[in-house]
This record gives C-alpha cells, sequence and structure tokens, in this order.
C-alpha cells in the first residue's frame, strides 16, 4: 500500500514538473518567434516611440525572467493575463469557449470508443479469418493515413453542396441549446475521431490477439466456455489496460486536432482562440490555451495512471504491466 | 515591340503551365475561367445588384467576412488602418461626404458644400441628424472631429491635406481653410477615419472611443466578439430615414474561404466576401446564389528593395529590368483568370488615372531587360521574394513573377511567411529585410491619395526599402495641388512614368472583390467600383428577401 501512494506522489510531482517545464518552453518559444505584436496590431506607420509604448504598457521591455515569473505569479492565482488584442481577461475568454472545446472532443472521444473499440475486438478475434483481417487493416490505413483537413474540406464540401442534412457554415452556440449545438458539432467531431477510431481499431487489434494467444485462453476454450464470455471475462479485462493507455494518447491528439478542426469549421473553441492568438503575437493568449491544453493533458495521464495502477497493481510496484 | 509581346506571349504561356501545376496542389485553379474574365453584366449603370424595392420586409441579414478589425487603438474610427474596420466602423459613423458608383463625391452629414476659392470648403450641416444616444449633431462636433484627425498623426492624418483652420462659421455651417489647393480633400473626407464623432461626450469623458461606438450611422452595436462576429441593430432615430430593411446585421468573422463559400451554398450566411478569385466559378454554377467582381480601385505591387547593402537592387536599371520583366496583363490573366486588369500607380479605374500601356517598362523591350541582367551581374544573385500567407493571391502572383524573372535570367526564391514576420522584415526592418516582396494598396477615390505612399517621408513605412527622390515628391505634391483636370492628367502621367523608372513600387493588377448572396436571403445594391473595400457602402437601400 505504501508502495502504491509513494508512486502516485510521484506521478502528482512529475506532473507538476511537467507543467512548469511547459510553462517555460512556451513562454520563451513565443518570445524566440519571429514577428511582434506591434507589428500587427500598431502596423506599418507606427513609429519606434509608439511600439516602446506599446511594450511597456504589457511588460514586454522588460527581461524575459522578470516577464516570466511575473506571468507564472498570476497563474498561481488563476489570472491568465490580458490579452493584448481585446484588452479582456483571457481567463474570461477561455471559460467562453472551453464549452465548445470540450463538447467537440468529448463527442469525438465517444465516436472513438463506440466505433474503435467493438472495431478492434471484433478484427482481433477474427484475425484469423480473411474479413476480419482485411477489415482491420483497410479502416485503419485509410483512417490514420488521410489528413483532418483533407477530410475535413471534402466534407465540408460535399455537405454544402448536397444539403446533406446537417450544416457545416455556421456554429449554434452551446447557448441555443442541445439540439443546434449537437448538429453544429457532429460533422467536425466525426472528422476529428477518424484517425482516433483507427488508432484504436489497430491498438485494441492487437492487444485481443496478444491476450488470445496466451495459455488461459486456451484453458478457458478447452473448458468449454462460449467466444462471448472468453471476450467479456479474459480478452478484455487483460487487452484493456493498452487501451486505457492509448486513451491518454488520443486525448492529447484530439486536443492538437481540435485546434485544425475548430478552424476550418469555424468552430469558437480554445483551437482557434490559440490560432488567432498565434497570428496576432498575442502572447498572453498563446500561453493561456497551451498551457490549459498540457494541463487537461497531463491531468488525464494522471488519472489514467492512477486507474491503470488500481487495475493491476503490478504497475504501481514494477512500474510494468502483467498481461 | 511585337517581338516584345511575342516574347511575352511564350512566357506567359510558360508561366501558365507552371502555375498549373503548382494549381494542382494549391487551391488556386480556376477551370472554365478563361483569360479575358467571364461575363458580367450590370444591373444599372454603375451596379452589379440593384435591391428591389419591390420587396417591403425587414428582417436580419448575415454577412461573413475573412477578418475582423484589431486595430490597437480599439475602435477609434480615426485610427482605423484597414479597409474592414473602416466597412465595420462605418456602419455607426457617418461621414460628411461620401462616394458615388462613379467615385464622385456626395452628400451625407454635410448636406451640401461651396468652394469660394482653391483652398477654402463651406460645408452646410445637417443638423437634424443625431448621435444613437440622442443628441442633436453639432457644428461643434464636426468641428472637433476633423481637428481631432489632423491632429491625430494616424494614418488618415497625412490624407487630409494642409489643413490650415477648421471653424464653425454659422449654426450649421463649418468652413475648412487649407494652406495650398488640395485636390483629393474631398475624397479624403469621405472615408470612415474622417467620421464626425461625439465630440462633446469625447471631451468630457463618458465616451471611450476605444471602447465604445457611438455614432450617427444606420446601426448601433449590440455585440462584439473580437475575431467572432459583431451583431448590430438598426439606429431607430437614424436620419437616413426609417425605410431600413435590414433591422439586425450579423457579420461572421470566417477566416477559411471554404467555409464561407460553405455557408452561403448552404444558406447559413446571406452574403460573404471572398478573396480568391476561383469563388467566382467554384459558386457560380448555385441556384440561387448571385456571385459578383467588384473592381477595387486597390492595386496589388511589388516592392523592390532598394535599400539593401549591396543588393543588386541598388542599381535603378537593375530594377527597371525587373519591372519591364514583369507582365501585368498576364498576372490579371492567369493569376486572376482575366478578372482583372493592369494598372499604374494612379488606379486605372480613377477618373484622371494615368495610361498603363504608356508606362515606360510597357513600352521597352524585354531583351533589353535581360541584356540589363547580363551586364550587371544581377543574374548571378538568388533574390528572396516575401510573400505574406493571409492572402491566397499574392502567393499566386509571386509564382507568376518568380516565372516572369527568370526570362531575364534573374533567379528568385519565394518565402512564405505569417502576417506578423512579414511586417517585421518588410516594414519594420531598416533596411527590410528582404529583395523582393508583394502586397497591396486601397486605391481610395482620388489618384493622389494612393501616389503618396511613394513618397517615404509622407508614407513612412517605406524608408526601408525606397529612396528618396526629390524630383518624384515634387511631382506627388504637384499631382495632389493642381485642380485643373487637363493639367493634373499630365502631371499623373508623368508621375506615373517617373515612379515606373525608379521601380521600388511596381503597381500590378486591381484587387478584386468576390461578392455572394443568396437571393432568397437578401437583395443587396452593390457598386461595381469601390474605392474603400467597403463593399457594405449601400446597406441602407438593401432589401430583406423572403418571409
Amino acid at each position: 500500500m505504501m508502495q502504491i501512494l509513494r508512486w502516485s506522489a510521484g506521478r502528482v510531482m512529475s506532473a507538476l514538473i511537467t507543467l512548469l517545464g511547459v510553462s517555460v518552453l512556451i513562454f520563451v518559444a513565443i518570445r524566440l518567434m519571429p514577428g511582434s505584436y506591434e507589428d500587427i496590431i500598431l502596423g506599418p506607420l507606427a513609429s519606434a516611440e509608439e511600439r516602446q509604448l506599446l511594450a511597456e504598457a504589457y511588460g514586454l521591455d522588460q527581461p524575459i525572467f522578470v516577464q516570466y515569473f511575473a506571468w507564472i505569479g498570476q497563474v498561481l492565482t488563476g489570472e491568465l493575463g490580458t490579452s493584448y488584442v481585446t484588452q479582456s481577461s483571457v481567463s474570461g475568454e477561455m471559460l467562453e469557449r472551453i464549452p465548445v472545446t470540450a463538447t467537440l472532443t468529448i463527442m469525438a472521444m465517444a465516436v472513438t470508443l463506440l466505433a474503435g473499440v467493438p472495431l478492434g475486438i471484433w478484427t482481433g478475434v477474427r484475425s484469423g479469418a480473411k474479413q476480419g483481417g482485411a477489415v482491420g487493416r483497410v479502416v485503419s490505413s485509410i483512417g490514420i493515413s488521410v489528413p483532418e483537413f483533407v477530410l475535413g474540406s471534402i466534407v465540408i464540401f460535399v455537405f454544402s453542396q448536397f444539403s446533406l442534412g446537417l450544416k457545416v457554415g455556421g456554429f449554434a452556440s452551446i447557448g441555443t441549446g442541445f439540439w443546434p449545438t449537437f448538429q453544429a458539432l457532429l460533422l467536425p467531431a466525426l472528422v476529428l475521431s477518424v484517425f482516433c477510431v483507427a488508432a484504436t481499431a489497430r491498438t485494441t487489434r492487437d492487444a485481443v490477439m496478444g491476450v488470445l494467444v496466451e495459455p488461459h485462453i486456451t484453458a478457458a476454450v478447452a473448458r468449454g466456455e462460449t467466444a462471448g464470455h472468453i471476450v467479456r471475462h479474459h480478452v478484455l479485462r487483460n487487452a484493456g489496460i493498452p487501451i486505457l493507455t492509448l486513451l491518454g494518447t488520443i486525448t492529447a491528439y484530439l486536443l492538437g486536432g481540435a485546434v485544425i478542426i475548430e478552424t476550418l469549421f469555424n468552430l469558437p473553441g480554445l483551437g482557434s482562440f490559440m490560432v488567432t492568438g498565434l497570428g496576432r503575437r498575442d502572447f498572453a493568449v498563446v500561453q493561456a490555451t497551451v498551457l490549459f491544453a498540457a494541463a487537461v493533458f497531463v491531468v488525464l495521464s494522471l488519472v489514467l495512471d492512477l486507474i491503470t495502477s488500481a487495475l493491476d497493481p503490478r504497475v504501481a510496484v514494477t512500474g510494468k504491466a502483467g498481461s | 515591340m511585337l517581338i516584345n509581346q511575342r516574347t511575352r506571349s511564350r512566357a506567359a504561356a510558360g508561366a501558365a503551365i507552371a502555375l498549373s501545376l503548382a494549381c494542382v496542389l494549391t487551391s488556386c485553379a480556376a477551370p472554365g475561367s478563361a483569360p479575358g474574365g467571364t461575363e458580367q453584366t450590370e444591373a444599372a449603370p454603375g451596379f452589379l445588384a440593384v435591391a428591389d424595392e419591390a420587396l417591403t420586409g425587414t428582417g436580419a441579414l448575415t454577412v461573413q467576412l475573412d477578418y475582423d478589425t484589431s486595430e490597437a487603438d480599439g475602435l477609434d474610427p480615426q485610427t482605423a488602418q484597414t479597409d474592414t474596420s473602416w466597412m465595420i466602423m462605418g456602419l455607426v459613423y457617418e461621414t460628411l461626404v461620401t462616394t458615388d458608383e462613379n467615385f464622385e463625391i456626395q452628400p451625407k452629414l454635410a448636406t451640401s458644400w461651396e468652394q469660394p476659392d482653391d483652398t477654402t470648403y463651406v460645408f452646410t450641416i445637417d443638423t437634424t441628424a443625431t448621435f444613437s444616444n440622442g443628441r442633436a449633431l453639432t457644428v461643434d462636433d464636426v468641428v472637433g472631429s476633423l481637428e481631432r484627425q489632423v491632429a491625430s498623426m494616424s494614418v488618415w492624418s497625412g490624407q487630409m491635406g494642409p489643413v490650415e483652420s477648421i471653424e464653425a462659421t454659422g449654426d450649421d455651417q463649418v468652413t475648412v481653410k487649407l494652406g495650398s489647393p488640395y485636390a483629393p480633400f474631398l475624397a479624403a473626407l469621405a472615408n470612415t477615419p474622417a467620421a464626425i464623432l461625439p465630440m462633446e461626450e469625447v471631451n468630457d469623458g463618458s465616451v471611450d472611443l476605444t471602447t465604445t461606438m457611438l455614432g450617427t450611422g444606420p446601426y448601433l452595436v449590440a455585440d462584439h466578439r473580437q475575431d467572432e462576429s459583431w451583431t448590430f441593430t438598426a439606429n431607430p432615430d437614424w436620419h437616413g430615414g426609417d425605410n431600413l430593411a435590414v433591422q439586425t446585421l450579423e457579420l461572421q468573422i470566417v477566416d477559411q474561404e471554404s467555409t464561407r463559400q460553405a455557408a452561403l451554398r448552404e444558406g447559413s450566411t446571406g452574403m460573404a466576401k471572398f478573396v480568391n478569385i476561383d469563388s467566382l466559378s467554384q459558386l457560380g454554377g448555385n441556384e440561387g446564389l448571385q456571385i459578383v467582381k467588384q473592381t477595387q480601385s486597390g492595386l496589388y505591387y511589388v516592392l523592390v528593395n532598394s535599400q539593401k547593402p549591396d543588393s543588386p537592387l541598388n542599381d535603378q536599371d537593375v530594377r527597371f529590368a525587373i519591372n519591364t520583366a514583369i507582365d501585368r496583363q498576364a498576372i490579371a490573366d492567369i493569376v486572376f483568370a482575366g478578372e482583372t486588369t493592369p494598372t499604374g500607380i494612379t488606379p486605372s479605374n480613377l477618373p484622371g488615372a494615368c495610361r498603363v500601356d504608356e508606362l515606360p517598362s510597357e513600352q521597352a523591350a524585354i531583351e533589353d531587360a535581360r541584356a540589363t541582367i547580363e551586364e550587371t551581374g544581377a543574374g548571378d544573385v538568388e533574390l528572396d521574394l516575401i510573400v505574406d500567407t493571409s492572402n491566397p493571391a499574392m502567393a499566386q502572383i509571386a509564382q507568376l513573377v518568380q516565372q516572369q524573372l527568370a526570362e531575364i535570367g534573374v533567379t528568385v526564391r519565394i518565402e512564405q511567411v505569417d502576417t506578423a514576420v512579414y511586417s517585421e522584415r518588410v516594414f519594420s526592418a531598416q533596411p527590410g529585410d528582404f529583395d523582393l516582396s508583394i502586397s497591396w494598396f486601397e486605391g481610395y477615390s482620388d489618384p493622389s491619395m494612393v501616389t503618396k505612399w511613394w513618397n517615404p517621408e509622407q508614407a513612412f513605412f517605406n524608408v526601408g526599402f525606397t529612396g528618396v527622390h526629390e524630383d518624384l515628391n515634387a511631382l506627388i505634391a504637384e499631382g495632389a495641388s493642381e485642380t485643373d483636370p487637363d493639367a493634373r492628367a499630365e502631371v499623373l502621367t508623368e508621375l506615373c512614368a517617373s515612379a515606373d523608372e525608379y521601380a521600388e513600387m511596381v503597381p500590378l493588377v486591381h484587387r478584386p472583390s468576390i461578392i455572394g448572396f443568396d437571393t432568397a436571403a437578401v437583395s443587396p445594391t452593390i457598386q461595381s467600383n469601390e474605392g474603400y473595400g467597403n463593399i457594405l457602402r449601400n446597406i441602407a437601400d438593401y432589401r430583406i428577401a423572403g418571409e
């Protein structure tokens, strides 16, 4: 028990260090990028004095470590800074956009789980059969190889050109009710989830195939257990850990993919907020959105680690999952 | 000259093939668009569309645009720098005068004006107009607003000319005296930065123009989410009348051209603006949609950096050779599918503009340009051509310019960067950190407004890449101060030739705007020509279609 607690404390500490590292990295990286806020906002006619005044107004004339500690101090109090463009609180702007990205990501994750896992199990169980193997390969190859912006562009064209029932050119905000929002986000979520469905199906298939050759499966077959019983009680239980681990990675992928999908489908979420902020070198916006996305990923990974250790205590003791 | 044209034709054909191949991988293909452009008939002389007066309904209209306002000074119209900002702020604010479909000045808040001499303008103000807080417009608002603009040192203050005094000379009369004649004065007053502000509220601090828009115009701001949307509602007290059919106007900011196209196709928006000329053909076949091309006086131009140390572009002969090799007509035909026309530094669709075919670079032989490059050894140096990714047309122009310059032995390497990097390297760096670049200007409604940017001492932004030429500057000043149309046309012709020979900012073609609208949603009035990028100029005349 003490070992598990110590392991858990270590994982929490590791998560905090990761977040600290991300905060330093993004803070420095965005300042190393060529092009500045003054160039974008003040325009070509701005004088050196005007640029200096603007830099002073946002503390950008201070040494970088002074700027960093001022910012991280704000972050620790829950304030993520002020947008250079809108002059408003970044936290407030993010709170308005988080529901969009969260709904999009959750819908994409739901599609991933509902389609990817069953498909992976089916193709894994039928891996010996021609049908299962071929279907698995085709689906995963297509899903993994088609970039989201290509698929998204095709979907946008097809659905807008042929009136297939779902709109792609106008977003219904969360406040307009569940159904309009669901309709507005369904296509983006489906496009976003394609890669994840393919990746999950492939991982699940490999895990299932790995479990199927274990001696205890042979023993279960010898005991006369039905195929369904074997899958539910022996295969899924043992194949679950790699799938669970994959979910952490998929979450990160979905958050990253949301940037492209939100821009493509014109969704007012965190991803498009970050892209616009980056284009305008709105440091406060970029820092806050990247740190938030990193925090979500780190926290989710931590939760998944803890769940994994609960399912298989050997993870906490040896650092390795059993089969 | 014949040989020159044949050689150019070959170059154009080669460039077309190269560009077509490139377009397979990008989004610039315009299948079916033949050089010469698509047939576009005007609904009435000077208008691409005229609102159907028989439609009497009122309602809401959604318009999708490509970008939002983003000035450091927030919503202050006097410091607004981009055409989108002018258009959006122009829904709330009004100017003394405006321009019509022929670029002629028409009354607005000034119901009339007189010009007793070349330097005096006496405006009669419509004092029945009210700000949206209910307060009546006064001559003090007019005087204060114009004085504020002249003193602002903003982009637009230079366009106001040599204003000496602005005085209220009656309860409804304002007199402006200029230090010397200035032909573009009324045209400068016609754009949003010369808007009349609620100076009483500004002076007593009850209105902060950077965060609040309070004007005499047809609309009030109901909501604004930066880079996402604007919602305007009709100003019930607007002096322009109670016939405003678009009672609620939502402007949605949609970055992706393909998403705006989709929204228009499926009816999510009633109207949309497009940058890519291919939208004409891509949307043209859709039932119920009308797609029109509005000719802007604005123009694309090539920046040729003469200030970078040890660059072959320091040599005027090399720059002129490059100018000679650039085939404006080929750019119009290939990049813009014939939907635009070449221009000199005076926008060719403005009254009094110089003729493009008389420019020295158009008269010169491409063989001479090639010989110049060989003699100077400029062809041994690879020039970088930096392009901002925000406008796909500029990358397409760059590809064609690259091909055209290869014809005279100049090797060009295209570099695409985002707007921040572009601005830093082109406008902020001293000297500019580039060899060649592509950009664009608005063309406004008087030829001497845009020519001002060829004088770095007035423009400032081009100090890093252009030299100061006293003769050119004198012609720019003379063009602005000459009020006799014939004499002015002569000066402008000379000015065009001089700028063409210095070849530091080389005008290419006009920058068209593509506007699409759903006929089931709206019946708009759209001018064929526009000088300030304002596609919503006639919004008060729009009629709502359908229920």
